[in-house]
Parts: C-alpha cells; sequence; structure tokens
C-alpha cells in the first residue's frame, strides 16, 4: 500500500515532468535538458516506490544505506551548483558593469 | 596631460573642496559618480570636474576602471587615483608625482607605513593591514610596505596595460597583480593619509579575499 509521501511525491514529480516537457514546447529548453530531467525525477519515482532499490546501489558502493547515498550525491550536486551560480553571478554583474560604463562614457561625449 | 581620478559615493560634502585643491596640480580632474543618492554629481561639475555618470551602483573597482578608460580616450600621461572624501592630502601630489617622473617608474604606490606621516586606527595599523600585507606578498609576491592604498600614480605605459575586471574592493590586489604579470616596473611614496571614517574593516577584507578567489574561476 501506498504512504501519502509517496503519492504525493509522485504528484510532485509528475507535475515536474509535465512542466519540463510544457518548457520544451515553448523552446525554453533543449531536448536533451527535457530527456534528463524526464530520465531523473523517472529515477526519483523509482527510488521512492522501492527504496530498497537504492541501497543495492548503496552497497555496491560500499554505503550502508540507500537514503545515504541519495543525500551524499545530493550534497555534492547542491554545491556544485551553487558555485556555477555564484560564478554566473559574477560574470552577469562585469557585464553589468560594462554597459554602465559604456553609457557614462558616451554621456560624457555627448554633453 | 596629468588627470586625477576621484571614484565618488555619496561625496557631496567633501567632493567639492577636494576638486578645487587639485584642480591647482592637475590638468583635469575626472570624478566618477558611482550611482550616489546625493548631489555629488552636481557638486563634482560645480567644482570644475569632469564627470562620468554610472547610472547603477558598481563599486569603486568599476569606477576606477571607467576613469581609466576615459584617461585612455584622451590620452593621458599620468594619472592618479585620488579619494573623493578628503582623506588623502594633496600636498603629497606634486612631489610623488615628481618622485615618479624621476624614477624613470611605471607606476607609484602610496604607503601609509613609509616614513610615518599616517595616524592609523591602532587595529588597522597593527592587525589588518599587515595580514592583508602579508596575504599580498605570499600570494601576489609583490612587496610593498602597505597594501590596499587608495593613492596611486599611473604612467600611460601602466593604465595601457592594467585593466580591471575587479568592480568592488579587490581592484586593489588586482592592480598590484598586474603591476607583477607585465613586469611594470614601481616605486613605494610615503603619503599621509587622514581618517575620516573607518573605512574598511575585517568582514570588508573578506570580501575582498572572496572576489579574488570568485575572480580566478572567471575569464577575463
Amino acid at each position: 500500500m501506498l504512504i501519502i509521501f509517496q503519492i504525493l511525491f509522485i504528484l510532485f514529480a509528475l507535475f515536474t515532468v509535465f512542466g519540463v516537457w510544457k518548457r520544451k514546447r515553448d523552446g525554453q529548453i533543449s531536448a536533451r535538458a527535457a530527456w534528463f530531467w524526464s530520465l531523473f525525477w523517472a529515477a526519483a519515482i523509482v527510488a521512492v516506490l522501492w527504496p530498497e532499490s537504492t541501497t543495492l546501489l548503496a552497497n555496491q558502493l560500499g554505503i550502508g544505506r540507500g537514503a545515504d547515498l541519495i543525500i551524499y550525491i545530493s550534497i555534492a550536486v547542491i554545491f556544485y551548483l551553487l558555485f556555477r551560480l555564484h560564478i554566473k553571478i559574477e560574470m552577469i554583474n562585469r557585464e553589468v558593469t560594462k554597459v554602465v560604463r559604456k553609457e557614462a562614457l558616451e554621456d560624457n561625449r555627448n554633453s | 596631460m596629468f588627470i586625477a581620478i576621484i571614484p565618488a559615493y555619496n561625496e557631496e560634502k567633501n567632493i567639492g573642496s577636494v576638486i578645487r585643491n587639485l584642480l591647482n596640480l592637475v590638468d583635469r580632474v575626472v570624478v566618477v559618480d558611482d550611482g550616489s543618492l546625493d548631489q555629488t554629481a552636481a557638486a563634482a561639475r560645480a567644482a570644475g570636474a569632469t564627470v562620468l555618470g554610472h547610472k547603477l551602483n558598481r563599486g569603486q573597482g568599476a569606477a576606477i576602471e571607467t576613469g581609466h578608460e576615459y584617461a585612455r580616450i584622451v590620452g593621458a600621461d599620468f594619472v592618479i587615483h585620488f579619494d573623493g572624501d578628503g582623506q588623502f592630502c594633496v600636498d603629497d601630489v606634486g612631489p610623488a608625482l615628481a618622485a615618479l617622473r624621476e624614477s624613470g617608474a611605471d607606476m607609484l604606490f602610496g604607503s601609509r607605513f613609509l616614513g610615518n606621516k599616517s595616524r592609523l586606527p591602532f587595529f588597522k595599523k597593527h592587525i589588518l593591514l599587515p595580514l592583508a600585507r602579508s596575504f599580498q606578498n605570499f600570494f601576489v609576491g609583490v612587496k610593498l610596505t602597505d597594501a590596499h592604498n587608495g593613492f596611486r600614480i599611473l604612467t600611460a605605459r601602466a593604465l595601457a596595460k592594467i585593466r580591471l575586471v575587479q568592480d568592488r574592493m579587490a581592484h586593489a590586489t588586482e592592480i598590484v597583480e598586474a603591476v607583477k604579470a607585465h613586469r611594470l616596473k614601481y616605486i613605494e611614496f610615503p603619503v599621509r593619509v587622514v581618517y575620516r571614517k573607518y573605512g574598511q574593516g575585517f568582514s570588508e577584507g573578506m570580501l575582498v579575499l572572496r572576489d579574488l578567489l570568485l575572480g580566478k574561476f572567471i575569464k577575463k
């Protein structure tokens, strides 16, 4: 029997996958990205429906529990994404500065 | 041509007198108004400065680089960085320029430690600045008696080589790195700094380290 968490999680995952393909249709993301996220959420559904399946994989890597493996991977991925975001923001900052500088110099030339 | 660059953010109170004093010593004073919320730009114009206005606040490094770009366009021979709130002493400008000319170096760094002319807050003098200096000497490999002193004079050659991309306070280290990378010759010169405000403390120092680290991962 499904527990409430499993039902809610599956609904959320399906909702998200639906959103992914909607974005794909609107041209906001590539087909590759759409497939990646679809597979990601499919794997998440498998892991939620059959939690033991992640333990099998974890044991292969020498980790006792499947839930631990997922937390380790998640934290690594989140840190990496944070790092990328930081860099991205700094790059955008520098682009903004270039625009502001150009405008300041042009305003001076025209006045 | 000798140009003074003043990066300014909300400096309407003191900037007028700083500009008037400088105009006796340099050919042109360029104030980069970094998105000030007060009447800095108007006060600077009234005092006879050329004003370049950032529509958004981008930081001191960004403002200095805007001044540099202006100086490159008009073909300046020498550029001096000066502070808008009156913490530097205009009497140091003439002797510093003379010393730079005589030395034949590409750039001059002002120093608060040479000649004991400045009275610094205790924590700054004995802890914060020595820390910043050790960091700079160790990681950048340029031996300076002072770190992050805003008083600098650049020749046209230095101006052509040094392009700042650090928008905030890390530009001070970036300049030293550029001097090393381009093998520019530099001298140090004792200057007086009068503390009106405390300026940057320890947490700002941490932000500088963050910016420097982040900068290592970004292509110029």
